[in-house]
């Protein structure tokens, strides 16, 4: 050793692309895992798999071994895998232009803004690069609009194990997570009512309130939909005080739920929508829309970001709303979305299938462990994931087809067969 | 093992599937129709709300705009004694239409949420096409079809 550092390995010159997403690997997935948790918070609990391609609803590990993706990144790629239409717009927008900042224009976030706020509530958009930011400015929206109500203490109301977000404010929003002491305090003003309770909402919903901020279908906590009577009452409520009604739409939005949005399903329009997850196709964008009055709210200094709206993850947005926005998908989605209920609903061990579209929680009888399944359909080559202990969550591309969801229901069926006591 | 070779278990809570079926989507359609018919009332609402704002607004300018004329043609006495002035006409109040709310009418909401709703629950073009016409009263229920399902196979 002649005292210097050895020389760090070079990424570039570490793999090479094999047959079938299979390649050269520097290191295993035993070495992964030791660098893993010598260099990364343990603040994930991963699956024992490096994927290292994807395409359409397939993916690849680095053993060469193919699986069904049911769960699409968390419903970010719900275009499929390295959709070609949005590698390329991400592969053109790259090679020109791929950061300016917000002290300039660029044209892919001004359209993209204008085809949301189009497409949606008709007013003006926020870009954040994330679900929880677009809930932030959500969050700002309503309590700079209740302070010019003159509400001195503004306050938030959310649902019983709603997930809105991990950063503080979304987090206070979050009841589940928010009641955790060891990251307190939480934000004031901030309060939740039973799941679904229409009453109790209609109840909490007083002059300081700022806005309702809800899920129109609970995502993380194991796809539970909102029933009509509690949305129309969170409308109603908003309106007789002058409070904002705010959907999170980080999950159920962009296609997943069978419509672009999912508050079209509904009677109720909110005043503000938050979108994130799918609408980059894997590239990290958020957005807040909102009607044209709550767009006026904001002004010079109240909020900004420094890559919110950049013109690639713009560009890229762009383009998977050119595949989505389509009512042939949007019809298939729906399709896919029964077929693949129906067919769980036969399955032993399947207790009730909730959701709408391809946004589909599977309760499990009794007896059954979700995170076991989970593990378990890893092996098989199914990626699914469970959100509470006798649920699956399915999110599966929406670009899957027929006997690609009938596999998704085979290979579940076998597996719950396995576990049934 | 393949799923299609598992016994198949029964769809909960219903032992004919074929009537439940056709009973659970006409549940569907008369939720969705009630749905409807209150996004029409609040449009509705709305909309009378904003002429109604409207109104009150033109008159008050019209108003502001005669006294102000008023004033100049015949101005308040210097020493604060009150004399007769000009009487200021009712103000003509602007035609309702130019206050309606930009974007499309209430029924045509209802109607697409009426489709949206039916779609979602697995209604077919038909079935949807014949609530259009004969419950919301869309002549022609194409270009709404189109927009929700997609072109006509």
């Amino acid at each position: 050793m002649d005292g210097r550092a050895p020389p760090r390995p070079r990424w570039a010159g570490g793999w090479q692309l094999g047959v079938r997403g299979g390649r050269s690997n520097v290191m295993n997935l035993t070495e992964l895992q030791g660098l893993e948790e010598r260099y990364l918070m343990g603040t994930y609990r991963r699956g024992e798999v490096e994927f290292v391609r994807g395409e359409g609803a397939m993916l690849w590990d680095s053993d060469g071994k193919e699986y069904l993706d049911l769960l699409a990144g968390i419903s970010v790629c719900s275009v499929g895998h390295c959709h070609p239409d949005v590698v390329e717009a991400i592969r053109e927008q790259s090679g020109r232009l791929m950061h300016t900042s917000n002290l300039f224009y660029t044209e892919p976030m001004v359209r993209l803004a204008e085809r949301l706020s189009e497409s949606s509530l008709g007013g003006r958009v926020f870009f954040a690069n994330s679900g929880t930011e677009a809930n932030e400015c959500a969050i700002k929206i309503a309590r700079k609009h209740a302070h010019r109500r003159g509400v001195s203490s503004p306050a938030i109301i959310s649902f019983e194990r709603d997930f809105h977000g991990r950063t503080y404010g979304s987090l206070s929003a979050t009841p589940g997570l928010a009641a955790n002491p060891a990251l307190g305090p939480m934000l004031e003003g901030f309060r939740s009512v039973p799941f679904d309770d229409a009453d109790a909402l209609r109840d909490a919903v007083d002059g300081q309130t700022a806005a309702v901020l809800i899920e129109p279908i609970q995502g993380e906590a194991g796809i539970y939909p909102l029933s009509e009577d509690s949305l129309i009452a969170a409308r109603e409520a908003c309106d007789a005080v002058g409070a904002l009604l705010i959907l999170d739409e980080i999950q159920t939005g962009v296609g997943r739920t069978g419509s672009l949005w999912g508050y079209e399903q509904t009677p109720v329009r909110p005043d503000v929508l938050t979108s994130a997850k799918a609408l980059g196709g894997g590239m990290a964008i958020g957005s807040c829309i909102t009607n044209e009055a709550a767009g006026a709210v904001l002004e010079p200094g109240d909020h900004g970001s420094t890559f919110a709206g950049g013109p690639v993850a713009s560009a890229a947005a762009l383009a998977v709303l050119d595949i989505v926005d389509d009512p042939v998908l949007l019809r298939a989605v729906r399709e896919r979305g029964r077929r693949l209920r129906e067919g769980l609903e036969a399955l032993d061990g399947v207790r009730e299938v909730r959701g709408r579209g391809l946004m589909i929680g599977v309760g499990l009888e009794e007896g059954l462990d979700s995170a076991a399944i989970t593990v378990d359909l890893l092996g098989r080559g199914a990626v699914v994931n469970a959100p509470e202990p006798r649920t699956l969550r399915l999110l599966p591309p929406l670009t899957i087809d027929d006997s690609q969801a009938d596999r998704a229901i085979a290979l579940i069926g076998e597996s719950l067969l396995s576990y049934k006591p | 093992m393949n799923a299609s070779k598992m016994p198949p278990k029964g769809r909960k809570g219903g032992s004919d599937p074929v009537g439940g079926a056709a009973e659970r989507l006409a549940e569907i359609v008369g939720a969705a129709e009630r749905a409807a018919a209150a996004v029409i009332d609040d449009a509705e609402k709305q909309a009378q709300g904003r002429i109604d704002e409207a109104q009150e607004r033109a008159d008050r300018i019209a108003a502001d705009r005669l006294r102000a004329i008023a004033d100049e043609l015949d101005p308040p006495s210097a020493g604060g004694e009150e004399r007769p002035r000009l009487r200021t006409v009712e103000a003509v109040p602007e035609p309702a239409e130019s206050a309606a709310p930009a974007g499309p009418r209430s029924d045509e909401a209802g109607a697409r949420l009426l489709a949206t709703q039916m779609a979602v629950s697995g209604a077919s073009r038909k079935e949807i096409e014949n609530r259009l016409r004969a419950g919301a009263g869309i002549e022609d229920p194409a270009p709404l079809l189109d927009a929700i399902l997609g072109p006509e196979e």
